[in-house]
């Protein structure tokens, strides 16, 4: 059984190409619509890895990030933030909650492959 | 749109206050008869009307593509699903199914014709023994024939020793008895003999029958053996040549499917391009959406006689609203900007 990845995008379109990606690849993937969406669907279970969006209605990745590492299982759990923003202040905002990495769209899934296989071994 | 905004905001700000809003300045026809206050007051009732359609439009395009493209992506997102199951599928078929029961096939036919074979090597056996046994019979014919011999010369001599017992008379007659009975023995040997080599005729005839019989059997049995052989072997070649086109088959299939599944993917890869694109309408849309208080603030100010509305603060604000790299470059520039490639930065 693959590793598990929590694909977290309001976007049914990127949700669906990383999840492609990543399948292929032999990961098992979980998709959240939006920050609130992806808390509910953690829920305690095994996830090896989170990307997350920035920009999200109800809840975006900034605060999702954070509140996620405050739960025990997902506090070493590696995020990385995937957007079209390109601000360093936001950057540095991923950062400080806890994100390990930081890809903008639009993205070829190799480059996303790559940078995942750089925080988990497949 | 962007044209009618323009106008709005020229007429606002350079009907009003002698002012024009960015780069572009759009012509005015502010009426010299009409109190500016009016014109004023009509402008920002034409822009509290014009914005909320222009939202509107804004907004069910977006959902339109959004609908769309999300619509879209699922579909290929289940093509490619469906692909992967084929490939699987078919791979498995192959690897696990066919190509293994051919092997299994083989196996087991082989292992009819072996019996066959093990059969036929006993029936070859069984002739041997036929034929070994015909040799014993050979001797024990001879035999038979030497006996026949000893019991003639034993009658001859008994004979003999009757003819000289007869001679000497009285003293010899007992000698002439022994002698008779050493004839009539002699006599039942040679009885015994004939029919013993009666017997051994009688065997020799059988074991020919069965030797003929057996040695016929096994020759057919033979070429129905390498008959067998050969439709096995046929039949084997026939399948394999079969599976053979079903692997070919199978592995342009696989090729094809997976030639689809990459341009299935890098197509998902290009629509990427709707997230984007609804951020930009999303930030047009606010800052559209902030049109009727600009307007209304000219106004004001117009008729505060306040310092007009600075169009590089109202641009400043609106650029400082965006998140994309593209969105600057396309502000800046005044035109189109080229979407920049993706950068990963590790924390």
């Amino acid at each position: 059984m693959g590793k598990t990845i929590l694909v977290v995008d309001d976007s049914a379109s990127v949700r669906q190409v990383v999840s492609i990606a990543l399948k292929g690849a032999g990961y098992d993937v979980l998709v959240g619509t939006d920050g609130k969406d992806a808390l509910a669907k953690l829920d305690g279970r095994r996830v090896h890895l989170i990307i997350s969006d920035v920009n999200m209605p109800n809840m975006d990745g900034i605060t999702f990030v954070t509140e996620a590492k405050k739960l025990p299982a997902y506090k070493f759990t590696p995020i990385i933030m995937l957007t079209t923003e390109s601000q360093e202040d936001k950057k540095r905002q991923a950062q400080a909650a806890g994100a390990k990495a930081w890809v903008t769209k639009p993205f070829q899934p190799e480059q996303m492959l790559a940078a995942v296989s750089k925080l988990i071994a497949p | 749109m962007a044209e009618m905004l323009w106008v709005l905001l020229g007429v606002c700000a350079g009907g009003a206050a002698g002012y024009g809003l960015g780069r572009r300045r759009a012509p005015t026809a502010v009426a010299a008869s009409q109190p500016a206050h009016q014109h004023l007051h009509s402008v920002s009732r034409l822009a509290g009307s014009l914005v909320p359609v222009w939202s509107a439009q804004l907004t069910s395009s977006r959902t339109q593509m959004e609908t769309a493209v999300g619509t879209l992506t699922e579909r290929f997102a289940e093509i490619v699903e469906n692909l992967d199951t084929v490939l699987e599928s078919s791979t498995g078929v192959l690897d696990e199914g066919q190509g293994g029961t051919f092997d299994r096939s083989r196996e087991r036919l082989g292992g009819v014709v072996g019996t066959l074979d093990d059969a036929l090597s006993s029936k070859r056996a069984t002739v041997a023994e036929l034929r070994t046994l015909l040799a014993f019979n050979d001797e024990l014919r001879q035999m038979s024939g030497e006996v026949t011999a000893i019991a003639a010369q034993t009658n001859l001599l008994a004979l003999n020793a009757s003819i000289e017992a007869a001679r000497i008379g009285r003293a010899g007659a007992a000698f002439g008895v022994v002698a008779d009975e050493v004839r009539q023995l002699a006599d039942r040997s040679a009885g015994t003999s004939e029919r013993m080599a009666s017997k051994v005729g009688h065997v020799e005839s059988t074991i020919r029958t069965l030797l003929t019989h057996a040695e016929e059997t096994a020759e057919r049995e033979d070429e129905a053996v390498a008959g067998a052989n050969a439709e096995v072997q046929a039949v084997l070649d026939d399948l394999q040549a079969v599976v053979a086109g079903f692997r070919d088959s199978s592995a342009t299939l696989s090729r094809a499917a997976t030639g689809i599944r990459g341009d299935i993917s890098d197509s998902l890869v290009n629509l990427q391009f709707q997230d984007r694109v609804c951020q930009v309408l999303e930030h047009l849309q606010a800052s559209i959406d902030r049109l009727p208080a600009v307007v209304e603030e000219a106004g004001e100010r117009a008729r505060t006689d306040a310092p007009p509305i600075d169009p590089d603060a109202v641009l400043g604000e609106m650029e400082a609203s965006y998140t994309m790299a593209e969105e600057v470059d396309a502000h800046r520039s005044g035109s189109g900007a080229q979407v920049r490639d993706s950068e990963i930065t590790f924390f």
